[in-house]
């Protein structure tokens, strides 16, 4: 079941990233559902999963961007490996420190990034911080934090969280 | 049973951090290898990711399709889309006619006239959008299988998209012209001043390196040089709207207006390179007459 889940969030991260998410935008720039996707994934399954999907998601992301192949799948890797190392210290987690955590994170990943890619001297670090990680950060925080809610009202969290940490 | 589950607890993390040390040796000791290897076995897995991509773009085309044709006043949307096209096309016959012109004074004048040969163009349409927010790229339909190689021209019949830069079996990805990390060599209509075009954070595109005694002016044209592979000379890239002059420096920069508006791209046609000759074919010594 959880690997069914896991393809179907990697094949079809594409699609809505790249067809549907353009019309969702904040000052021209859309949410990064694969960030979303990723950090609850390692959070609520622990480090190794969140770890294979980050990588899986990231690299499907950008075999359909002119991003790089490897740099994509080790950001988000890495991301769902902090993510469930994080998640192993929490015993509970509200809908508004992940609103916050996410925007913290999503924060970092967007600082970070264009170092890593080595953009245009054009898309400086200030650039950077405006443009486009702050107003990414904000929308993943908030659709972070209201499928997070759902989740949080629907199911146990916390015992998912535990169970898969047995 | 506390114990068997601490002890796989204690694995998947031991796990987990083994894989992600070797990724990060990866990375560092042999980022051109790990990069050729992820982008390779990428193949099945951006074929895969093709069919929902497809899908979903045809049911979001479709949606687009009846909100625009029939909502949104159906005879002004057709009628619009109609001018538009008969616009793009004297567009380009205008371009094509004043580089024709232009070309023909300069070339009577030469011993030697070699024709150009008309690159095979690939028709594909747009599915998608960059995933991410750093670059400004399409996605379209055709790729690696249709004969599209990384680096191949996209053009409208307006003017040039941008240059391809990535390809799965049936998709490909282009770097549009208003990126700022593209580059393509460009040209001055009027004054045949040469520089390159860049793209601007702002969604424009900038002329830069054209010589501080040049002529150029607001209205002017741009077209490409023909200097790089993947455009032949002559396509329409945008028109000048400002001149910034800096003192002291070795050149003036243009700001241009893209002659394609990257929003609403739908259809594309793709450049095969190999029938557009390449810098070193153009600069080699001409063949002697037989």
């Amino acid at each position: 079941m959880k690997a069914l889940l896991y393809s179907v969030v990697i094949v079809g991260i594409v699609p809505v990233q790249s067809v549907l998410l353009p019309h969702l935008t904040l000052w021209g720039v859309k949410p990064d559902f694969g960030v979303v996707a990723v950090c609850l994934i390692g959070l609520i399954n622990g480090e190794l999963d969140g770890l294979l999907v980050g990588v899986a998601v990231g690299w499907a992301l950008s075999l359909f961007s002119a991003q790089d192949v490897l740099t994509g799948a080790m950001l988000k890797g890495g991301l769902g490996l902090v993510a469930g190392l994080a998640g192993r210290q929490m015993v509970y987690l509200s809908p508004l420190v992940l609103v916050l955590g996410l925007l913290v994170v999503s924060c970092l990943v967007g600082l970070v990034t264009p170092v890593v890619l080595k953009l245009s001297p054009q898309q400086d670090l200030w650039w950077a911080i405006w443009n486009v990680a702050l107003p990414q950060a904000c929308l993943d925080a908030v659709i972070g934090g209201a499928i997070y809610w759902l989740m949080w009202s629907q199911f146990n969290i916390e015992q998912l969280m535990s169970e898969s940490r047995m | 049973m506390w114990m068997v589950n601490l002890r796989v607890t204690s694995n998947a993390r031991r796990v987990a951090l083994v894989l992600a040390v070797v990724l990060i040796l990866g990375f560092l000791l042999l980022p051109g290898q790990l990069q050729s290897v992820f982008q390779g076995v990428g193949g099945p897995l951006g074929w895969i990711i093709s069919w929902p991509l497809s899908a979903v773009a045809g049911v979001h085309d479709r949606i687009a399709g009846v909100w625009g044709g029939y909502v949104a006043l159906q005879g002004i949307e057709d009628e619009n889309r109609q001018l538009k096209r008969e616009l793009e096309l004297l567009k380009e016959q205008n371009g094509q006619l004043r580089e024709s012109a232009a070309a023909t004074e300069r070339l009577a004048t030469l011993l030697e006239f070699k024709r150009q040969a008309l690159p095979t163009l690939i028709a594909a349409q747009v599915i998608g959008r960059d995933t991410g927010n750093w670059y400004k790229t399409i996605i379209v339909d055709k790729g690696a299988s249709d004969g599209i190689l990384p680096d191949q021209g996209v053009i409208t019949p307006a003017g040039v998209v941008g240059r391809v830069v990535k390809t799965t079996a049936s998709t490909a990805v282009v770097l549009l012209v208003t990126d700022p990390n593209n580059a393509i060599a460009g040209l001055i209509q009027r004054t045949r001043d040469e520089g390159i075009v860049e793209g601007t954070t702002q969604g424009q595109a900038r002329l830069k390196y054209i010589p501080l005694l040049s002529g150029a002016r607001p209205g002017d044209r741009v077209v490409t040089s023909g200097l790089v592979e993947g455009f032949p000379r002559g396509l329409a890239i945008g028109t000048i709207t400002r001149i910034d002059k800096e003192e002291e420096a070795l050149f003036q920069s243009a700001e241009l207006t893209p002659e394609v508006d990257p929003n609403r791209i739908e259809e594309v046609l793709v450049i095969q390179s190999s029938l557009v000759p390449a810098e070193k074919e153009r600069l080699s010594m001409p063949r002697p007459k037989p």
